[in-house]
């Protein structure tokens, strides 16, 4: 026997530690009502998160590089291509704009700067993302309105779904037995219809 | 040959305008005479337009360029799998192309139904012929593939034969081309099927399961095909347009995953439909939403209203596509809201955290990304419009929008088939998703460890793992059951599990391969490049990779000529591969472009541009990337392409019960008899 297994306090917490463990588990998954809203609006944080994420991924910040900057410019030779995409060979003007970046790069701007110069020196169509002010504005922020407009949706969806009674009435299952429930579950996988 | 085609056209039109009148009237009247008519004229519709198609392509063949067409998009030396390609390279020919395979599909349709779905047939042929009509009138009238070439002089216009034509565009000499564009229209076109079977069902008032399931496979194709168009065409812009990448987010790109991601959602909330009856009225807004959006896809890539690198498909088409998209959107959705009453929900949720509440949330996101994805896509056209300021929305607007919603989704591919239908205990959550969490975990740690910075990168390979272990899970405990049940082997055991329910096991495969494309695109994140003046015993070093020029070589065959670069690359030191990137310049239409040299490995491609040659120097200009996890990408798109076929297939189950039904139908008979 380990000196682990001799000690009574070791195993008396640890018994005591699974024990509350599954109260906790038990009592969470008896109160249905508050995890099924813990699991919807856990999903919908999530979402919302990895939107903030993205939003906060600023890019003023960042220490502007040619291959980066590229990706955020259309080339100005009427390719419609970013200008590290352009498919055209000894393109004259992608040349010429390369330079221009590689110029404030070596000034150094930062890339906020450098897209506020591009969209002076070539116009705002320059940028292969217009800028989040103005008319502009709308671009960037309908696509969340939507995504929110969509969940507000399904939760009406919901809603109704759920104080509506059925149509047809199911008869009364042993369903809610775990034990059952485990036996039909192996039953219709060993069917392959689980 | 133009008199052939011509006739061909101009009858397809009749057969195509009579077949959809018939159908409407053989409906309203119940005579299944006349609607028998209408089926044969969709019949005659497919054989006309065949022949117009025959037409064309043998002049294409046989070099006729008498035809105006033929002169400006084949020449005599062109390869003749390109010729062939030549059908549906310009305008004219691709809406031939269109109209073709809306026949096929047609004709396919009349076939499968001759004895079944008798009530909703009538208008299916309907509106399958009210499109075909369209496109048979745009042909003919607006873009005739069947033109004669002719010259215009001061004594007037007269016919004249080219003593070789143009030539195909040199970007679209590709191979993944001569496939791309028929897989895209294929799923375009095939989207009609499922929304004529849903106006059918709407006006005939036969809402219940039928029309569901006879449209979930008509659905599965087209989505299929659309899939595989998608992914050959990020091959092409990989292999062709030399930047590296196979994503642009261009907006004829974008018009094509539109319906990709509502038929998505389609093949997703149709299974509550048939499993609870619920979600009616949301599944006809899907396939009426999928159809719009096909019609939507085409308008845009033909119609010129957005700048994009497809320029070669473009012309003055447009109006008439947007008169089309609104007659569609009118029609459909004036059905929808007249049959309301029809389409309530049979059932109720019983709980959120069931497979009801996953497939909601699916479609949520799905939905929001196609909102996105159209918003983004339009939004240059409304700034126009609206301020008449020239915008552009790019890679960094849809990357910002659509990589978050991506990686919901995956986790979603990943959680939601876990989940059970009606309700899923507490304990069967915490049973199913303990292990792959932990593993997900540890694998993220290790990646962490590893130096994986990128946040998205990051999500996305633990998301992965988090899906994979579940999915791979899901096969594990099936056949661990079946060993022990039916003591089978675990090789027997897997596969019966799989035939036995094909659609569900064919789902999970398509999900791996949703993840693995997922994979591929977390290696964006880790690309680098490098470029350099290259002459003979130059060296040019991208990350662990030395290359090494060893000469150029100029070359001449009777379609281009061409500059090939000879570079041999060693990896840490090591002999690794010898790689020829090439500058051609196609003589006929006299236009430049570049092959790329690929080396693709598991892990990573090496991917070498000869950009063109230094004017001062004479050197090369090598452009090198070196791009990770790009062959997952096209694994992934072969895995969903396995699975979607796999669920396809009739499974034992359903073999067996269409067995049992047609015994009881023959007893029924038989009692009849009596």
């Amino acid at each position: 026997m380990s000196d682990k297994q001799n000690n009574p306090n070791s195993r008396g917490f640890a018994n005591y530690s699974t024990l509350a463990t599954r109260r906790y588990f038990r009592s969470f998954a008896r109160h249905s009502s508050l995890f099924t809203r813990h699991y919807f609006f856990s999903f919908a944080a999530l979402a919302a998160c990895l939107l903030a994420a993205s939003v906060a991924r600023g890019d003023g910040a960042r220490k502007p590089t040619l291959e980066a900057i590229g990706s955020e410019v259309q080339c100005p030779c009427g390719c419609v291509a970013p200008l590290n995409q352009c498919p055209m060979l000894d393109c004259a003007e992608k040349a010429e704009m390369r330079a221009f970046i590689k110029k404030e790069i070596a000034d150094g701007k930062d890339e906020t700067a450098i897209l506020q110069d591009i969209s002076i020196r070539y116009g705002v169509q320059a940028l292969t993302a217009p800028p989040a002010k103005g008319f502009n504005l709308a671009v960037w922020i309908l696509p969340g309105i939507g995504l929110m407009v969509g969940l507000g949706i399904v939760i009406v969806i919901v809603r109704r779904w759920k104080g509506k009674p059925a149509m047809v009435p199911v008869p009364p299952s042993a369903t809610h037995d775990p034990k059952v429930l485990t036996a039909v579950e192996e039953e219709m996988k060993s069917a392959g219809l689980g | 040959m133009n008199q052939v085609g011509s006739v061909g056209l101009i009858a397809s039109l009749a057969f195509a305008a009579y077949a959809l009148v018939a159908g409407a009237v053989g409906g309203k009247l119940r005579s299944p005479r006349i609607t028998r008519s209408a089926e044969r004229a969709a019949l005659g519709f497919f054989l006309m337009v065949t022949l117009a198609v025959v037409a064309l392509e043998y002049m294409i063949l046989t070099n006729d360029f008498h035809n105006a067409y033929v002169a400006e998009h084949s020449n005599r030396d062109l390869l003749t799998y390109y010729k062939v390609a030549a059908l549906w390279a310009g305008q004219e020919g691709s809406l031939l192309f269109w109209t073709w395979l809306l026949s096929i599909y047609s004709a396919l349709v009349v076939w499968q139904n001759r004895r079944k779905n008798r009530q909703l047939m009538p208008y299916v042929i309907s509106v399958l012929m009210g499109t075909g009509t369209f496109f048979s009138l745009l042909v003919f009238f607006v873009a005739n593939p069947f033109q004669e070439l002719s010259v215009v002089s001061v004594s007037g216009t007269r016919a004249f034969t080219a003593p070789d034509g143009n030539g195909l565009n040199p970007l679209l000499q590709y191979h993944s081309m001569v496939i791309h564009p028929p897989m895209l229209y294929l799923g375009y076109v095939g989207m009609v099927v499922p929304f004529a079977f849903a106006m059918a069902a709407l006006i005939t008032r036969q809402l219940g399961d039928n029309w569901i399931r006879t449209t979930r496979r008509w659905t599965m194709v087209p989505w299929m095909l659309l899939g595989c168009g998608i992914l050959l065409g990020g091959n092409w812009a990989y292999a062709v347009l030399g930047w590296g990448g196979y994503w642009g987010w261009d907006p004829v790109e974008n018009a094509s995953l539109l319906p990709w991601l509502s038929g998505t959602a389609f093949l997703h909330s149709v299974m509550i439909q048939e499993k609870r009856g619920m979600l009616k009225v949301w599944n006809v807004a899907l396939v009426i939403l999928t159809f719009f959006l096909s019609i939507f896809g085409t308008f845009l890539t033909r119609s010129g209203i957005v700048s994009s690198v497809h320029a070669f498909a473009q012309s003055n088409i447009g109006p008439f596509f947007a008169v089309f998209l609104a007659i569609i959107l009118f029609f459909s959705v004036t059905l929808l809201f007249l049959r309301l009453d029809h389409l309530k929900s049979e059932n109720k949720l019983d709980s959120m955290v069931s497979r009801e509440s996953g497939f909601l949330f699916n479609n949520w996101i799905l939905l929001a990304l196609v909102f996105a994805v159209f918003w983004g896509t339009l939004f240059p056209v409304i700034s126009k419009a609206v301020e008449n300021a020239t915008v552009t929305v790019g890679a960094p607007f849809f990357n910002k929008v659509a990589i978050p919603m991506g990686l919901l989704l995956l986790l979603l591919t990943g959680a939601g088939p876990l989940l059970a239908w009606r309700k899923t205990s507490f304990q069967s959550l915490k049973r199913n998703f303990t292990l792959p969490l932990i593993v997900a975990l540890v694998a993220g740690g290790m990646m962490f460890a590893e130096g994986v910075r990128n946040l998205y990168a990051w999500m996305t390979l633990f998301l992965s793992v988090f899906v994979l272990v579940c999915i791979v899970g899901e096969f594990w405990k099936g056949a661990r059951t079946r060993m022990r049940t039916a003591k089978e082997n675990f090789a027997l055991a897997l596969y019966n599990l799989t035939m036995r329910n094909t659609r569900r096991y064919g789902g999970y495969i398509v999900h791996i391969g949703i993840v693995l494309l997922f994979i591929g695109f977390a290696g964006q994140a880790f690309k680098t490049d490098a470029k350099g003046l290259m002459q003979e015993g130059d060296l040019l070093q991208v990350k662990n990779y030395m290359l090494r020029c060893d000469g150029l070589t100029t070359g001449d065959n009777p379609n281009y000529e061409y500059t090939r670069a000879l570079i041999t690359v060693t990896k840490n030191g090591e002999a690794f591969t010898s790689m020829h990137p090439e500058k051609r310049f196609y003589k006929a239409s006299q236009q430049p472009t570049s092959y790329v040299a690929i080396h693709p490995t598991l892990s990573e491609d090496v991917y070498v541009v000869l950009a063109g040659l230094d004017p001062d120097t004479g050197k090369a200009i090598i452009q090198v990337f070196i791009n990770p996890l790009v062959t997952w990408v096209w694994i992934g798109g072969v895995v969903t392409l396995l699975g979607t076929l796999l669920a396809m297939v009739p499974s034992r189950v359903e073999r067996e019960m269409a067995g049992m039904r047609q015994a009881q139908e023959l007893a029924v008979q038989a009692g009849d008899g009596f």
